[in-house]
């Protein structure tokens, strides 16, 4: 397998060509979504890709089926690597078939990620909505496992029922954790649930809890309706755009920048992205 | 052409025709692009167009004929499938008599196909039963303007739009079934020219109408026939066009008073001003073009004749800008025609009970030809089943296309045979398949919507000994005893040119000198005809149609308020097999079976609001027959009062009318209530 | 300037010196007034055309072809990747000023940012270009060419190896890059004079003054764009007049966008190619998700992303031009005429009509 092509006399590494990964084992999380563990085959490839920041993604190419933008749920301080993947299409689907053993295709990582060290000293709210809790995934552990490095840590999330829930066991360690306030919502409970139900601003509102706007940074992902609403309730508390971050998705084919597809305005959010902050998702010139 | 590794070709998607470029490299097709001369696009082509090198190099394309043999289909030689299908055609010939058998042809094969398989129907079988596209095509507007006519073709060349000075779109969406007319369109609109919209459904091309009449459902005729009531009350009918080459002007005139404009207007569900405006912008205009479908939109008879009958009112034929354009969404259905692939008639629209022409076609093809018309193929094999035995489709798929036939149909005859270039849900029924060139591999020939036949480019050879379509059709009749002898493509288009008086001198050199050339082409005639009847306007040539009022189609009952249109047009394309193998077509059409993964049918956004239904919502349509839950898609272009069901819906379809709905009868509409889950 | 003379019989003998070491492409007539740039050969080098309309598809896709292959793999247990990476000798006779333009932007997208492409690196790298600069008011200027307004032309002023204008009685040579002038050696080439010169200049005052459309309103139409002062109405007009072909982008020197695609190669079930194809964002296809959320979903949209794209100060910055050639392609393929200058045009008309001046 050659990864590189030579051209004349240096030689450039081709950023298309997928590197050889072998998954391991696959854990069913919510309906349509799983989490598939994996390495690459080259243990220099796995050395480097390590490297990755949080809010970082991958392109994953399943072998006859296509290729498509994978978000990196684990943070670099954590052992395994791995994607959380939702079927929604033919390729996602493919993906869903494989067996641990099978291989496939990896390159990454890409774009520019959460930039965790200029929050050093800061107050972090993770606010997420749904699936949007997999890519935030990486910057809580993260944020955990460097725990000193922060100020006040807390998280806010929601689903529209418990079976929507994601990665439920942590949701469980973190709810425990001390020096994080883990705050869980459901939009509809169900028989078991014992936990408050309402969208995720209502948590804001929740006795106990509080939300200093000063030297704090707020982390949004979810469904747009979720989002439009949560950053109408963080603005109306005061908090500032530039002050806001979020990261965003568009259809991708290269993840490298050179198709176009993924263009906000004069951003490309595969490499100027995916993480921005609400003042620069204003400037892009063009709505998200 | 001092270019080596570009051909000029044409296009072979939709009726246009139009001229683009295949630019190859190692064997393959890797490029096309417009050519910036022809006369029909001048530059310009659609989103399919820019495709065609991405579908002519797909690898899903069958290479080898396959035979059943013990329940599956296995991979046989060429010599093998010939013998095997000749003999299979002999046997049912033998046993149940040449009507048993059926043959189809697409309208996206060749001329050269086409008038193979019909001449192997005819005087090798010895039946009538020969169809193009089962049951999505209507025979309709071929009968109506050879009786008013005397030519079933358009009358005028689609670059001649720019000379006209008002144009009427009859229901057609041009810029989803042939864009490059459509630009045609606007770009006239834009140069000044009036645009007159008539339909059921709004369109690109319609938002630019000066005129947009957005009638009920079966209402076109009632609205054409007030239009000619009207400029027959005002006194602007061209009275010397009428006067020297028209008959049965008497009876139209008496018949058309009967269109009141009050009357015909409150059934089409439009004001009389506009109805009258549109009619005097018509009537006024120094020279008028009508635009109308014949494929996949086709109008009724009358609706045609209506139509006709507007433009021999106001002298709108032989002269510049005017004219009366059927208009042919597929490439060849036009050329499908030409060729006779018509239970009716032989080629060059001879009907096949004409002694005299039987004998002489007959003695071109040394056999004695059948006098019966066929028999209707798409009812023979929907109902009542039995008739028909054997089956021979020509790249068409009767499964793929929402047409009356069913699956069980197919699987209970004696011998289907099909040449396709990929696998389809056909396939599973056919006992030979046999695979077919791609475009851009063979030299044939085509005729576009606006007569203009043309020749194709074989850019590349043909993967893996794959063999041309018309030449397995020969090969077959050598094998059953015919004395067929085309060593070439041409060759059989030399034949053709003997057969059909208007195609005389329509050889390949001809036709590979400019751009094609637009029938008649004759002897005398050798560069065609951009205009029919320009140099002479026939004495008395043309007939009106006197047409008896039509009782307005029944309105929808309290309990069912909305009127249920069956559509096609917009949604056809994703289902075209070619469209399925290039990705961005694919992408592109696809996108709404995406967004609706269920299906969908359509509701007019004011009518949805009013019901509290949102996009996307579930929503359960009932009938007086049964009822269907889908989700509901809700655009403006749905004229209120209507829902708009695709014709892929077929089980929605066959719940809503239990399989007893005439697709167009304007006298049972089916009315629906929608309900929301 | 460094620039010789040549005769002008000794054109294809120019071309005969590129032959040596490259494959030569270089336009030709095909039917009617269609032209085509197509690989020279021995039958039909005596027909290459120095004067003729600028061939329409655009040799952007030298560079970025129509339909690439990036890679083959197999399937199976153990897949194995392998690219076949092209590279190439070509070089281009009678590349246009504007086609010249545009490859420059296309170097900066491909070559520049964190990635290099290498698949244009390889063809591009590889690709020595003849400019030819447009003189002749009948074959070579289109009506619809409007390089002038977008600073491109007619005579490149760069990023070329050679650059060849008809002066009447001979053909100079200008020499662009080392590669060019390293063909001054060759015994067709003589000395220029400074009556060469002058006439060069004149020449070109005076072809100047032959481009149709004048002028195109740019300026105010970039800052009305940037500052996002276009009325949704403004882009619905000219969404109303799109038929989503795509062609505006495929024929367009200076757009880059593609989609990618796996498909099986032939009949092995086992092996697949990945290729890429050229995509445009005027398709409704190209921004929606698998989820479903499609965020240009309406024509307006996608008409309003094109001409930010071309226009958005932004951009003009980074590549101190618009991104627009002036070549006219758009002009001729656009069915609805909203080619650049149309649409320029539609913008100032309604910004007139608004009074955002």
């Amino acid at each position: 397998m050659s990864s590189a092509l030579v051209s004349g006399k240096a030689q450039i590494e081709n950023v298309y060509l997928p590197k050889s990964a072998i998954l391991d084992r696959v854990v069913d999380e919510i309906d349509e979504v799983k989490t598939f563990f994996w390495h690459f085959e080259n243990a220099v490839d796995q050395e480097t890709f390590r490297r990755f920041k949080p809010g970082q993604f991958a392109q994953v190419s399943i072998y006859g089926a296509g290729e498509f933008p994978a978000s990196l749920p684990p943070s670099p301080t954590e052992k395994e690597t791995f994607f959380t993947v939702r079927r929604v299409g033919s390729v996602t689907a493919a993906m869903h078939a494989l067996k641990p053993g099978q291989r496939f295709g990896v390159r990454g990582p890409y774009g520019n990620g959460f930039p965790m060290e200029d929050y050093h000293g800061k107050n972090l709210i993770f606010v997420a909505g749904g699936i949007g809790l997999i890519p935030l995934r990486s910057c809580i552990v993260y944020a955990l496992d460097n725990r000193e490095r922060y100020g006040k840590v807390q998280a806010f999330y929601g689903s529209r029922t418990p079976k929507d829930l994601m990665y439920v066991d942590l949701l469980k360690e973190w709810e425990r954790a001390s020096g994080f306030a883990c705050h869980l919502t459901v939009d509809r409970g169900d028989e078991t649930w014992k936990g408050n139900t309402g969208v995720v601003g209502s948590l804001f509102k929740k006795p106990g809890v509080t939300m200093e706007l000063d030297n704090t940074i707020v982390f949004i992902c979810g469904p747009p309706v979720m989002f439009r609403f949560v950053l109408k309730d963080l603005k109306n508390m005061g908090f500032e755009d530039r002050n806001m971050v979020s990261t965003l998705e568009r259809y991708m084919k290269c993840g490298v920048g050179k198709c176009g597809h993924c263009c906000i305005g004069v951003a490309y959010v595969c490499s100027d992205g995916p993480v921005f902050t609400l003042e620069q998702i204003r400037k892009l010139g063009e709505e998200i | 052409m001092p270019l080596s590794a570009h051909k000029l070709t044409t296009c072979t998607f939709c009726g246009v025709g139009c001229g683009i470029y295949l630019e190859s490299a190692g064997g393959a097709i890797t490029g096309a692009y417009p050519s910036m001369s022809h006369p029909a696009n001048q530059g310009r082509i659609c989103v399919r167009g820019w495709h065609v090198h991405e579908v002519a190099s797909s690898p899903d394309r069958l290479r080898k004929p396959l035979i059943r043999r013990n329940g599956a289909l296995e991979p046989a030689s060429w010599k093998d499938a010939y013998d095997f299908v000749a003999e299979r055609l002999t046997a049912v010939k033998g046993k149940h008599g040449p009507e048993a058998i059926g043959f189809v042809t697409s309208p996206r094969c060749s001329n050269e196909e086409a008038y193979l398989l019909q001449r192997l129907a005819r005087s090798v079988i010895g039946t009538n039963n020969v169809v193009h596209g089962l049951g999505l095509y209507r025979q309709t507007s071929i009968h109506v303007l050879r009786d008013m006519l005397g030519i079933p073709a358009a009358t005028s060349s689609i670059s001649e739009l720019a000379k006209s000075d008002v144009i009427v779109v009859d229901g057609i969406d041009l810029g989803k079934q042939l864009p490059t007319i459509g630009g045609w369109v606007i770009r006239a609109k834009l140069a000044g020219a009036k645009l007159i919209a008539t339909g059921n459904r709004g369109h690109r091309v319609a938002e630019h109408a000066d005129h947009f009449l957005q009638i009920r459902p079966n209402t076109d005729v009632l609205l054409y026939g007030a239009m000619a009531k009207v400029v027959v009350d005002r006194g602007l009918m061209n009275v010397p066009f009428v006067q020297a080459h028209c008959r049965d002007y008497e009876k139209f005139l008496l018949a058309i008073q009967d269109f009141d404009v009050l009357w015909a207007a409150a059934e089409c569900g439009v004001s009389p001003e506009a109805i009258e405006e549109a009619a005097l912008t018509y009537a006024r205009a120094k020279s008028a073009m009508i635009l109308y479908s014949t494929g996949v939109e086709a109008r009724g008879a009358e609706a045609v004749q209506a139509i006709v009958n507007l433009a021999l009112l106001t002298g709108n034929v032989g002269k510049a800008g005017a004219g009366i354009m059927p208009l042919a969404e597929h490439n060849n259905l036009q050329g499908g025609c030409d060729m006779g692939m018509l239970p009716d008639f032989f080629p060059g629209y001879v009907p096949v009970e004409n002694d005299a022409e039987r004998r002489r076609l007959g003695a071109l093809w040394h056999a004695e030809l059948p006098a019966k018309p066929g028999v209707d193929l798409g009812a023979a094999l929907g109902v009542n089943g039995g008739a028909i035995r054997a089956l021979w489709l020509d790249q068409h798929d009767p499964l793929r296309r929402g047409a009356e036939v069913d699956a069980e149909m197919l699987a209970k005859l004696d011998f289907l045979v099909t040449q396709q270039m990929f696998t389809t849900e056909v396939s599973q029924y056919a006992h030979v398949m046999l695979p077919v060139v791609a475009f851009g591999e063979e030299q044939v020939t085509y005729t576009s919507t606006e007569r203009r036949i043309q020749l194709t480019a074989r850019a590349v050879e043909p993967a893996g000994g794959v063999v041309p379509a018309w030449l397995q059709i020969v090969r077959v009749a050598q094998r059953m005893g015919a004395a067929w002898e085309y060593e070439s493509s041409a060759e059989v288009m030399a034949e053709i040119g003997q057969a059909v008086p208007a195609y005389a001198a329509a050889s390949y050199e001809n036709l590979s000198r400019e751009y094609g050339r637009q029938w008649p082409c004759t002897i005398d005639r050798p560069l065609g005809a951009q205009i029919l009847f320009e140099s002479a306007l026939p004495a008395k040539g043309f007939r009106f149609a006197a047409i008896e009022r039509p009782a307005a189609p029944p309105r929808p009952p309290a309990e069912y308020p909305f009127v249920v249109v069956l559509g096609r047009s917009l949604y056809y394309w994703h289902r075209d097999v070619l469209v399925q193998h290039s990705e961005t077509l694919k992408r592109e059409y696809g996108m709404l079976l995406l967004d609706y993964p269920e299906g969908f049918v359509e509701i007019n956004t004011e009518d949805a609001a009013r019901m509290k239904i949102r996009d996307g919502a579930r929503i359960r349509l009932v009938t007086a027959h049964g009822s269907g839950e889908t989700l509901a898609r809700l655009t403006g272009e749905v004229k209120s009062g209507s829902v708009f069901i695709p014709f892929f819906l077929q089980e929605m379809t066959r719940a809503l009318t239990s399989g007893n709905h005439v697709e167009g009868d304007g006298q049972h509409p089916l009315f629906v209530r929608v309900e929301t889950v | 300037m460094r620039a010789r003379i040549i005769d002008r019989q000794d054109v294809p003998l120019l071309i005969d010196l590129l032959r040596r070491d490259h494959e030569v492409i270089a336009p030709f007539y095909g039917r009617g007034r269609d032209t085509a740039f197509d690989v020279v050969t021995d039958e039909n080098r005596d027909q290459v055309q120095l004067h003729l309309p600028n061939p329409y598809y655009p040799p952007k896709r030298y560079v970025l072809p129509h339909m690439q292959r990036l890679m083959r793999y197999t399937l199976g247990a153990q897949p194995a990747v392998t690219s076949d990476g092209e590279a190439r000798k070509r070089a281009i006779f009678g590349i246009r000023s504007c086609d010249v333009a545009g490859l420059f932007m296309l170097d900066r997208h491909f070559l520049g940012g964190e990635h290099v492409d290498v698949y244009y690196k390889n063809l591009r790298a590889s690709l020595f270009l003849v400019n030819v600069v447009c003189t002749d008011r009948e074959q070579d200027i289109d009506e619809d060419c409007f390089c002038v307004c977008a600073d491109s032309g007619p005579a490149a002023r760069e990023n070329f190896d050679l650059q060849l204008m008809d002066l009447g009685e001979a053909i100079m040579v200008v020499a662009g890059s080392a590669a060019g002038e390293a063909l001054f050696g060759e015994a067709i080439f003589r000395k220029a004079t400074q009556e060469h010169v002058e006439r060069r200049r004149a020449i070109l005052a005076e072809v100047r003054k032959g481009f149709k459309k004048a002028t195109s309103w740019y300026g105010a139409t970039m800052r009305l764009i940037s500052q996002g002062e276009v009325s949704d109405e403004a882009w619905e007009e000219v969404g109303r007049r799109c038929l989503e072909c795509g062609g505006c982008s495929y024929v367009c020197p200076t757009c880059n966008c593609f989609t990618v695609t796996d498909r099986k190669v032939g009949e092995k079930e086992q092996e697949v190619e990945r290729v890429r194809l050229w995509d445009s964002c005027a398709l409704s296809g190209f921004t929606r998700m698998a989820g479903g959320h499609n965020p240009r979903k309406a024509v307006h949209d996608r008409r309003n992303r094109r001409f930010f794209r071309k226009l958005a100060h932004y951009y003009v910055q980074r590549q101190l031009s618009v991104i627009c050639v002036g070549c006219g392609r758009c002009v001729n393929v656009c069915h609805g005429d909203i080619g650049m200058p149309n649409v320029v045009e539609i913008l100032r008309r309604r910004s007139l009509e608004q009074g955002t001046r």
